[in-house]
């Protein structure tokens, strides 16, 4: 090639050569090796190198393209010029960094600031250019060109090169804009997948464009399989879909939404037919063109259960409250009340009989005498029904050992004697083995129980077990239901097991921090 | 004058301790009742001058047999209604009967229905 001659054509052929390796630069990463080669050649200078700025002036520069000519010397050059970090005016990229202008050395092996002097000697490179890569008035990088020869500035190259430099830096901006977007809309997809709410996207006319995974789990469908069809066909129930429709159609005649932006409660259909209570957010995206819907769904059938246990608890509590108060009343007014009205009329009778019947006084006073005990002896059951007093004052172990006693299934008893709970953990556990030593001896048949009470750091754990005939239910209708209500009232677990034919274990778990 | 007095009361410990105490205040306890039928059928039979009616009983309330055992404007016998609760926890309930007067059961003596019925 005649290179001493055509020295005046290097810019032009220069220009073209980047032109061309942008214009069919598709793959980016590919882009900065296209343009050294291209520039390399169309000015024949064997070595090109390609450095990117860091974002901070206090970081390095570094080289991430070389291309050279065939050569075992200009291998190694890159291979150093690669492992070198360049600070900001150091050596002739950094240079060109820190003033953002091009830069010539006649002779960069003799320049006192080339750190790779040593390396370019080696490799018998001598004459340097290098020109900034400008976008908006940043250096993003600088291009570094070597030959084989001494040169002296050539300040019209340096000059187109310089515009070329702001060329690519658009690119590299261009390029570096578009990878962002990218990064962000795989971003934003990624978060559509992972998201535990289903997210639903409908156009203008209710279409479904996008369905995520959680959307596909909650309402049983595919994506590939609903994407383009009617939403309201497909996730509204058909009761509810012609006051979707009317909703949706006055919207876009007003633009007057009820449903926008508020979290609402509805009821979904499932692609196999059966209806789920849904909390749903529907917003509209703020994009360009025809109107976008986008709906967040949660099911939430869990949590409207737990709010109908929880409800159907807190009744059965008022409930049990309610007919203990009235079971209070009957036998107030059935026992001690009446004993103590019969008494009166007892001693009105004594009283009249007493100066002309002896005998017949003596017998009213004595009855009268007899009916006090009865009354004070059916106070005292009432008090003990309603709280009982060794509770009150010896704590668990006396409590519960004294209802063991009185069961008429032998309960043996393994508790700690002295240690107290608060009060409310007390309660629980006298009432809960109350009323499960009452179920062992009614309904269990067993012929023996054992109950013991023992703490597991802030727990009191309460176990009854007996070799009754098991089969007990915790939903069922029978006493556990009740008891489960008392244990859940302070933060605690019930468990039974009862398997048919092999006994219950009843096990509570109760908080005593 | 001692008066014929029909107790009708579901505890037959209460009649029991009420026959003695006013026929030891003088009067003749003529016959007793459990219920509200059996309680019209005595009184049409025995004819008392009081009937000691307790406003709660099993087949209903007492006071819903007060215009059956005297018919109002008959001269049937004197109703006289009684119960463990007080006079102040069944007011709206005796204000609206025709019995001739209330008794709580505490204070039921021979004397209390001379003056209720005589």
């Amino acid at each position: 090639m005649g290179a001493v001659t055509s020295t005046s054509s290097y810019p032009l052929r220069a220009e073209h050569a980047v032109a061309r390796a942008l214009a069919e630069s598709e793959d980016p990463d590919a882009a900065p090796s296209k343009l050294l080669a291209a520039i390399g050649q169309a000015l024949d200078w064997p070595m090109g190198t390609f450095w990117e700025a860091p974002q901070r002036w206090d970081d390095a520069m570094r080289c991430v393209e070389t291309w050279h000519t065939v050569g075992q010397a200009l291998s190694d050059f890159a291979a150093a010029t690669r492992n070198t970090r360049l600070t900001l005016g150091e050596g002739l990229p950094g240079r060109v960094w820190a003033s953002g202008a091009p830069a010539w050395l006649p002779d960069a092996a003799s320049d006192p600031n080339f750190p790779r002097g040593e390396a370019a000697a080696r490799a018998g490179l001598r004459a340097a250019f290098c020109f900034p890569v400008r976008s908006r008035g940043r250096v993003l990088g600088a291009i570094e060109f070597f030959d084989r020869q001494r040169r002296e500035p050539n300040d019209e190259l340096l000059a187109t090169m310089t515009t070329l430099g702001g060329q690519i830096g658009q690119f590299v901006d261009r390029r570096r804009a578009e990878e962002a977007l990218l990064d962000s809309e795989e971003l934003t997809r990624a978060m559509l997948e992972a998201a535990l709410d289903g997210v639903v996207t409908i156009d203008e006319v209710g279409r479904i464009l996008n369905f995520n995974p959680a959307a596909e789990r909650i309402f049983g469908c595919d994506r590939q399989d609903v994407v383009g069809l009617d939403m309201a066909e497909v996730i509204i129930p058909p009761s509810l879909r012609e006051r979707h429709r009317q909703g949706f159609a006055r919207y876009l005649q007003t633009g007057e939404g009820r449903l926008l932006d508020r979290r609402i409660e509805i009821v979904g259909l499932r692609s196999d037919g059966t209806e789920f209570p849904v909390e749903l957010t529907i917003t509209r995206i703020q994009v360009h063109g025809p109107p976008r819907f986008t709906g967040y769904l949660r099911d939430i059938t869990d949590r409207k259960r737990a709010e109908a246990e929880l409800k159907a608890s807190r009744a059965r509590i008022v409930e049990a409250a309610d007919s203990e108060r009235r079971r209070i009343e009957r036998n107030l007014h059935d026992g001690a009340q009446q004993q103590l009205v019969w008494i009166g009329y007892g001693l009105r009778s004594a009283r009249a009989a007493l100066e002309s019947d002896t005998p017949a006084a003596v017998a009213a006073l004595d009855e009268a005498i007899e009916g006090l005990a009865q009354a004070a002896e059916d106070l005292r059951e009432l008090a003990r029904g309603i709280h009982p007093a060794v509770l009150t004052e010896g704590g668990l172990e006396p409590a519960l050992t004294m209802l063991a006693e009185r069961c008429s299934t032998p309960v043996a008893v393994r508790i700690p004697s002295d240690a107290r709970y608060p009060e409310a953990t007390e309660t629980a556990a006298y009432f809960l083995v109350s009323e499960a030593l009452t179920n062992v001896a009614r309904h269990s048949g067993a012929t023996r129980a054992e109950l013991t009470v023992r703490r597991e750091g802030d727990t009191v754990i309460v176990e009854l077990t007996d070799d009754g005939r098991g089969g007990a239910e915790a939903g069922s209708g029978s006493g556990l239901r009740g008891l489960q209500d008392r244990v859940s009232a302070v933060g605690g677990t019930l468990t039974v097991q009862s398997p048919p034919g092999q006994g219950t274990v009843i096990r509570a778990e109760l908080p005593c921090a | 004058m001692p008066l014929r007095i029909l107790i009708v009361d579901d505890h037959a410990e209460f009649r029991r301790h009420a026959r003695r105490m006013l026929e030891s205040d003088g009067h003749d306890v003529i016959g007793e009742a459990p219920d509200s039928a059996s309680a019209v059928e005595r009184a049409r039979a025995l004819r008392p001058d009081v009937v000691l009616l307790d406003v709660n009983l099993p087949d209903g309330s007492g006071l819903q047999i007060v215009d059956r055992l005297c018919p109002p404007g008959s001269s049937g016998p004197a109703i006289v209604l009684t119960s463990t609760r007080a006079e102040r926890d069944l007011e709206p309930l005796l204000r609206r009967s025709h019995a001739r007067g209330f008794i709580p059961k505490q204070e039921l003596s021979g004397s209390r229905i001379q003056e209720l019925a005589g």
